[in-house]
């Protein structure tokens, strides 16, 4: 993968000390209160370029790409893309932001509607996006599965009637139709086998090598950061504790956090487990220690 | 909604319909497997073609008054006898076939076209929308159904349309609350994010994407409520409020037949006998058609394949001393120690939905010491799960040990009976699942959950067990263990929740702990301190440790030994080294090389597929066909 050229041009997302909260239900008549899922965040993407976020469950990772993708609102902070700031289109995102920033979300199956043929869920963007002839419809779409290694066969069937990756790759092909210039892929290949994941990971490095399109790519899983990321953002409860080119991350980390997130990530063979084993021990009882 | 009416007819019809969408040509086939569907559902096809064909069908025309034949009981000029008026009941009873569809069907549409809406508003916006409606709708569904249809046709009279309102108004609560109920689940799949981020408008993901999910449920419901409609038509004309008492209903003529019951008994029987067998056929049918819709249950194999069960088990359980004898002298001579777990060629058979079998586990052998990790690993569909379950006993239904022994510590455990198997769990083995969540309870709290076993399998007191539970939540790193043991499972975290489930594994004292993808739903942070717990364990205690994983990282980081499962065959059983370093198997070497985290950091990643999954495959069918050969 080519390094992107990120300080020389413009970034194509910019976002700026962006906090996002979640309303708590309070039942019937409780009171409403707002729990802290971000706070502060700052980072921004450039053009052909893939940016990853790490982090546990619950650290705002997965909650940065919904603010990106407008499924939630900021509380504070400005996400500007292509230097415009997204909030001064008010409530609902228009059209055009749309179709430039595109989603892979983790289950394949969840994300595909069980009861529309795969090509359904296509041509509905692609008509919603100005596209409306009937050949031109069919055309795209079928330009957008060959490209993600689909045929002609795969469109007319249900999402049940597709395994695991072939599902993982409709939604490829769904967020790569519109020719955006940035996907979010939350989790994107955590669902799939080891096998599979490997072929879904290079189809997304072929798609950016050929478009230059972005990527934000959140996973749990550093091993696989590390091969598809330029730079890799760790998270931790809602901060944004380090941004690093991915060879830093893993070279040198910085924060105690992503040092104990490298301890903590299985190797690649058993060598020197027992000592993994016996620093992870010394870390808790220091920890422990300490709390 | 008259789309739901036209599916209905199109499904209860011949199954011609399954060209196109094989979604229906499948709902279809699965409804052909219940019997009472069918029945119901001929039931119906008859009664629509006597409504349909009424005129031709019916000896004599309904409203024809005939004084000469008043109360005539059955003859062979009137079948089922005449009325006050001398009206020939058999002609009556069909023609009432007509205007009880009509009537019912209507007030279908009505309710749905009211109370689908509603619904799919309610539940999509949500907030105070739903609040308010649904007060609304519960305030009617407080309401009798009969009130309500009393008060429509009090204030807009008696005619056709007006008693189609107002049952379809009684309807239409029950629509919107199974609607909203529905959209609720479907709001939050990530299919309708997907559409939020395609820019499809709201109007467009409510209908366009939300509604298709919910013709199912709605068909369903528009069957059961048709019975319902047919009811509570009969009821109001038979209180004569319905239609006009010169149009043929069978409440009315039920309402005749009362009046004259003294003089004339047989008048009612046919009316009385049509509505309670049109509304059973339509619950009947209905119920067949969600069994249909939410997917075939899997049931237990049929009586042949039972048989055949019964007799394969009958096999291997004599087969049982000879292998035995085999691992006998097999242990003996490899080490003193006796191993905690044997497994010899274990095949697990899976009954199929036509009526043949398939092995899903083919001949594992596999052996774990007192104190061994050792690890299966695959990817999900591999088999190596169900290996695991059979060595708990718990295959799911369906599903049988066909070939084979598991020993643990030299004790038996294949075709031991449900009774004594619970207890060898209870006492001896220990299994943790993926998601702790689903193994603990969770209408009880933890404690009860960690006593029960101990007092029922180690025959402690109250006391006893208590104390035991917190030393065992201690002993997994629960803090504040005393206090914790009263709180239920969604209190925890789910690595707390994990190690509660380890705790509760332990509580048996087992010499086996079986791990099942314990770590795959945790972060990597947690996923570390639970797999160093489980180190732990193994040292403290000498456990022996199945640790069942697709992860390579989790072998590398914890196993003694390995093995490779792929398509339900072990393929490579070496040293954790052995298999990292000088893999043996061409699909071992391919998952080695597809780990991501053993990759290079650049350039593309090894994958499994093409030429590659054809190449092992042919490896595998050969190794197949040697073996059926020998």
């Amino acid at each position: 993968m080519s390094t992107a050229t990120g300080d020389a041009m413009t970034p194509l997302l910019e976002v700026r000390d962006l906090s996002v909260g979640y309303e708590t239900n309070g039942g019937f008549w409780g009171r409403r209160g707002i729990v802290p899922a971000v706070e502060g965040v700052s980072f921004e993407i450039a053009p052909g370029e893939t940016l990853g976020f790490v982090g546990e469950s619950g650290s705002g990772k997965s909650t940065i790409g919904k603010a990106i993708l407008r499924l939630v609102s900021p509380l504070a902070g400005s996400i500007r893309f292509d230097g415009r700031d997204v909030a001064d289109d008010g409530p609902r995102a228009p059209l055009s932001y749309r179709r430039q920033v595109q989603a892979v979300f983790q289950d394949p199956s969840a994300s595909l509607n069980p009861r529309h043929l795969v090509a359904h869920s296509i041509e509905s963007s692609l008509r919603r996006h100005g596209v409306t002839t009937r050949s031109e419809v069919r055309d795209r779409t079928l330009e957008a599965f060959e490209m993600v290694g689909l045929d002609r066969s795969h469109l007319q069937r249900f999402p049940n009637e597709l395994s695991g990756g072939q599902q993982q790759r409709v939604a490829r092909a769904r967020a790569r139709v519109l020719r955006p210039r940035l996907v979010v892929c939350d989790e994107a290949v955590s669902a799939l086998d080891l096998s599979t994941q490997g072929q879904i990971i290079n189809l997304l490095a072929d798609l950016q090598q050929s478009t230059g399109v972005s990527y934000l790519f959140i996973a749990h899983d550093l091993g696989l950061v590390r091969h598809i990321a330029h730079r890799v953002g760790v998270m931790s409860q809602g901060s944004l504790v380090e941004l690093a080119p991915v060879d830093d991350i893993f070279g040198s980390p910085q924060h105690p956090y992503t040092r104990r997130l490298l301890g903590a990530t299985p190797a690649s063979s058993p060598e020197g487990r027992d000592e993994r084993r016996a620093r992870r021990r010394e870390f808790r009882a220091k920890a422990e220690a300490v709390s | 909604m008259s789309e739901t009416s036209t599916t209905l007819i199109a499904v209860s019809g011949s199954g011609r319909h399954q060209g196109r969408s094989s979604n229906i040509g499948r709902i279809v086939a699965r409804m052909r497997k219940q019997p009472g569907t069918i029945v119901a559902g001929a039931f119906i096809v008859v009664l629509f073609f006597t409504a349909i064909l009424a005129p031709l069908l019916a000896p004599y025309d309904p409203t024809q008054v005939n004084f000469d034949n008043i109360l005539e009981p059955p003859s062979a000029q009137f079948w089922l006898g005449t009325d006050d008026l001398g009206r020939d009941q058999l002609s009556r009873l069909i023609f009432g076939a007509q205007i009880v569809l009509i009537v019912a069907l209507g007030a279908v549409v009505v309710a749905a076209l009211i109370g689908v809406p509603l619904g799919l508003i309610f539940g999509f916006n949500g907030g105070w929308w739903d609040r308010i409606g649904m007060r609304f709708i519960d305030m009617a569904q407080a309401l009798p159904g009969m009130v309500i249809g009393l008060t429509v046709v009090a204030i807009l009279g008696r005619n056709i349309i007006i008693l189609m309102f107002a049952i379809g108004l009684i309807g239409a609560s029950l629509f919107a609350r199974m609607t909203r109920a529905v959209v609720l689940v479907e709001r939050n799949k990530l299919y309708v994010e997907a559409a939020e981020v395609a820019g499809l408008p709201r109007r467009q993901i409510i209908f366009g994407q939300i509604l298709p999910n919910l013709v199912g449920p709605i068909v369903t419901q528009g069957t059961v409520f048709l019975g319902s409609a047919i009811m509570i038509e009969s009821a109001m004309s038979f209180l004569g409020i319905g239609l006009s008492s010169d149009i043929p209903t069978w409440g009315a003529m039920l309402s005749l037949a009362l009046d004259n019951q003294a003089v004339a008994p047989h008048l009612t029987w046919p009316p009385g006998i049509a509505i309670v067998l049109t509304v059973l056929a339509f619950s009947v049918f209905g119920d067949g058609l969600n069994d249909a819709l939410t997917g075939e249950r899997r049931r237990l194999p049929r009586l042949g394949l039972r048989l055949a069960q019964a007799e394969e088990e009958r096999a291997a359980r004599a087969a049982v001393p000879t292998v035995q004898a085999a691992i006998g002298a097999d242990t003996s001579s490899s080490s003193g120690a006796q191993p905690v777990l044997v497994a010899h060629d274990v095949s697990v058979a899976l009954a199929m939905p036509d009526r043949t079998q398939a092995r899903i586990v083919k001949n594992v052998s596999i052996t774990v010491a007192k104190g061994e990790i050792v690890g299966l690993l695959g990817e999900s569909g591999s088999g190596k799960s169900t290996f695991a379950r059979a060595v708990l006993g718990m295959l799911p239904p369906g599903t049988w040990l066909a070939t084979g022994s598991i020993r643990l510590l030299g004790e038996e455990l294949a075709h031991r009976r449900e009774s004594e198997l619970a207890h060898i769990r209870g006492t001896r083995m220990g299994a943790v699942f993926q998601d702790p969540m689903n193994a603990l309870s969770p209408v009880h709290s933890v404690g009860m959950q960690l006593t029960e076993p101990l007092r029922l399998h180690k025959a402690m007191n109250r006391a006893q067990a208590r104390a035991r539970a917190i030393e065992l939540l201690e002993r997994v790193g629960v803090r504040n263990a005393a206090s914790r043991l009263d709180d239920y499972p969604h209190q925890f975290s789910g690595g707390m929740a994990q190690r509660v489930a380890i705790a509760m594994a332990l509580a048996a004292d087992p010499e086996l702990l079986i791990a099942d993808e314990a770590t795959s739903a945790l972060d990597v942070t947690t996923q570390a301190q639970v797999l160093d717990l489980i180190l732990d364990l193994r040292d403290e205690y000498g456990l022996g440790v199945l640790m069942i994983t697709h992860s390579l990282g989790v072998v590398a980081e914890t196993c003694d030994r390995a093995a490779v499962m792929y398509r339900g065959r072990i393929v490579e059983d070496s040293s954790v080294e052995t298999l990292f370093h000088d893999p043996q198997h061409l699909y071992t070497r391919s998952l080695l090389a597809a780990n991501p985290a053993n990759a290079e950091s650049s350039g593309r990643l090894a994958t499994i597929d093409g030429e590659l999954r054809m190449e092992i495959d042919r490896q595998l069918d050969a190794f197949e066909a040697d073996e059926a050969g020998a």
